[in-house]
């Protein structure tokens, strides 16, 4: 779609408010053998349930519960089709109705969308939404066959069967356009790679220079290895809940303001010149003099539409002006470090063709005006697409519960996963935060979901 | 009746814990549909692109990759032979492709912006290095066709 009608931009309303109680991980790993996927989930899920201070039992949770969320990516990575029917049973909650979520690597956030579209209309008051992925059951070639799967079969997916190759595409003409040196995206894999080493979730930490990054092997030109995510096998979960149930089982829930998707088409070729979509912090005079130089269209190859549109719903269901104002943390879907750049100017952080600004003048980081990805992101914790959109959605609750130091600082998580807190360790928990925000991401912004979360 | 056990078992990769392997070697039947005439043209080294036929609809570009019907006003479109000329809008060396990849590892994609399109295909470089702008002509694998988006591909023009 390219010219709006009437109602194409209608802002989404919830009929009543909408709650996140707790939320809870396993850790991340490439390979995860000692445990299936019916464990994983019941570990994430009791994790949620037991170890955040509910003012009620398992059982009495249990016996709340009215409606499921499933999430899970491939059934092709899992190998079992009608999974969610298999979790749902190993969780106990059968014979209460569910629905399985797969928006591609916005699955995550798409089934806490679809979660809080049943308790804001009344529909059910207690939903856990429940997601995570397997993949290590294939090598990672073939790993990274099943994952371009999720580009157009008939016209791409024999180009590279690697969907690396298509962000480098992206990541060539982004640099074209915008002049942004490597050294702007390799930041962003720094600083990810060291958020990642003070979670015991993690997968890939490690502290790395700019150097580092860019001598690292090349996957697909300009990308190196380290500028991409990780594969990833591990559940997440939420518990989302009307207001009088939430106050109910906790004294700290949080409200989920918004959450609003987007959609573009899944091949990056189809996508056609419109004019830019402005957000509440733009307008005409900020793109006066964009369309000079080497660019000459929008959304092209540099931007996502899909996540404009996310954005530019929730923003306004939720009132908010300035996002790098009005968010004290962001997570965002960093895939590959050239598309977090890109989301950088899709959600207004900065206009269009100055989103290196971001990374560059140190808002993102812990210290800065907006810390992005204390979680350790894509590239620095996990993958395992199912459940990375509720990770990212746990990982701002727990900042704004002020649990972060609970769930990240404690040297009894580390030693669950088999891990020493390391001796550098630092507390990223951000003082007093009051809204949040995270960015759930599909192909290559197919779908994108921006949730926002805050303090009652 | 008595029933024999199966004849073959499954692989055990690793005892601890216990793995085996699930082999999987069936192949998909899979048709092109009404997109058929695009690769049936790649055989016989034609390009085939859609166009909107419905005078009303606001895009008289050439899709391409093709559409049977337009996305903007549903309506049938009608097959065009596209111009085998054009430029290269973005490009990437893929060093460490997936599984199914037929072409050799550093295989340059490119995305082809052509005049009159209104979309950028995506096809590889199939001699000489790319650049962004670089001016570039279709070929053809007409002899021993793949019967698939890899029987086209592109050279400096």
């Amino acid at each position: 779609m390219i010219k709006f009608g009437p109602g194409n931009l209608r802002i989404p309303k919830f009929e009543r408010p909408v709650y996140i109680v707790a939320g809870g991980l396993t850790d991340f790993r490439k390979k995860y053998p000692e445990k299936n996927t019916c464990q994983l989930c019941t570990e994430a899920l009791r994790m949620a349930v037991e170890e955040n201070d509910l003012k009620v039992s398992a059982e009495e949770y249990r016996r709340s519960v009215n409606w499921c969320v499933y999430s899970q990516f491939a059934d092709h990575f899992g190998d079992q089709l009608l999974a969610a029917a298999k979790v749902q049973d190993y969780l106990g909650f059968d014979p209460l109705g569910n629905v399985e979520i797969k928006t591609g690597g916005a699955t995550g956030g798409s089934a806490v969308l679809a979660a809080a579209q049943a308790i804001a209309s009344g529909y059910a008051d207690c939903v856990p939404v429940i997601g995570w992925e397997r993949m290590d059951e294939v090598s990672t070639k073939v790993g990274n066959s099943y994952i371009a799967s999720a580009a157009c079969k008939d016209f791409e997916s024999e180009l590279g069967w690697m969907y690396a190759a298509y962000y480098a595409l992206m990541a060539q003409r982004y640099q074209h356009e915008n002049e942004v040196p490597r050294e702007a995206l390799a930041k962003i894999a720094c600083k990810n790679h060291e958020y990642a080493c003070y979670s015991p979730y993690s997968q890939n930490p490690g502290h790395y220079t700019v150097e580092d990054i860019l001598k690292n092997e090349i996957v697909s030109h300009p990308l190196s290895f380290l500028e991409c995510c990780v594969m990833s096998v591990g559940a997440a979960v939420l518990l989302l809940a009307d207001e009088e149930t939430a106050y109910r089982m906790t004294d700290t829930p949080i409200k989920l303001s918004a959450i609003c998707g987007g959609t573009h088409t899944l091949r990056t070729a189809d996508r056609r010149n419109m004019p830019i979509l402005l957000l509440p912090n733009e307008n005409d005079a900020t793109y006066r003099e964009y369309f000079d130089g080497r660019r000459n269209e929008w959304p092209g190859f540099s931007s996502f539409l899909a996540a404009r549109m996310a954005a530019y719903l929730a923003y306004h269901m939720a009132g908010i002006h300035d996002p790098v104002e009005d968010f004290d943390l962001l997570e965002t879907h960093d895939a590959f470090t050239i598309s977090d750049v890109q989301t950088y100017e899709d959600i207004g952080l900065r206009p269009y063709g100055r989103g290196r600004e971001f990374i560059e003048s140190g808002d993102a980081y812990y210290e800065g005006r907006l810390p992005t990805n204390l979680s350790g992101g894509l590239i620095g914790t996990m993958h395992a697409v199912g459940a990375t959109g509720i990770f990212q959605i746990v990982e701002v609750l727990w900042q704004l519960q002020n649990k972060w130091d609970k769930f990240h600082a404690d040297p009894e998580r580390w030693t669950r996963y088999g891990k020493k807190k390391p001796d550098d360790f630092r507390s990223l928990q951000v003082k007093s935060p009051k809204r949040g925000c995270a960015i759930s991401h599909a192909g290559t912004g197919s779908h994108v979901t921006c949730a926002i979360l805050e303090k009652p | 009746m008595a029933i024999d056990w199966p004849s073959t078992q499954a692989e055990v990769f690793r005892e601890n814990p216990l793995g085996i392997l699930n082999a999987k070697t069936w192949s998909h039947y899979h048709s092109y549909g009404g997109w058929g005439r695009f690769f049936e043209g790649l055989r016989v080294g034609k390009l085939l692109a859609t166009q909107c036929t419905n005078q009303q609809c606001g895009e008289h570009r050439l899709w391409l990759p093709p559409r049977c019907e337009c996305p903007d006003c549903w309506h049938e479109m009608a097959w065009r032979e596209a111009p085998t000329t054009g430029r290269i809008f973005t490009w990437s060396t893929v060093l460490y492709p997936g599984e199914l990849f037929r072409l050799p590892p550093e295989t340059s994609l490119i995305s082809v912006e052509i005049d009159g399109v209104c979309t950028k295909l995506m096809s590889y470089l199939k001699d000489g290095k790319p650049e962004i702008g670089m001016p570039i002509k279709a070929v053809f694998n007409t002899k021993k066709p793949t019967n698939t988006i890899l029987d086209l591909a592109w050279v400096p023009a």
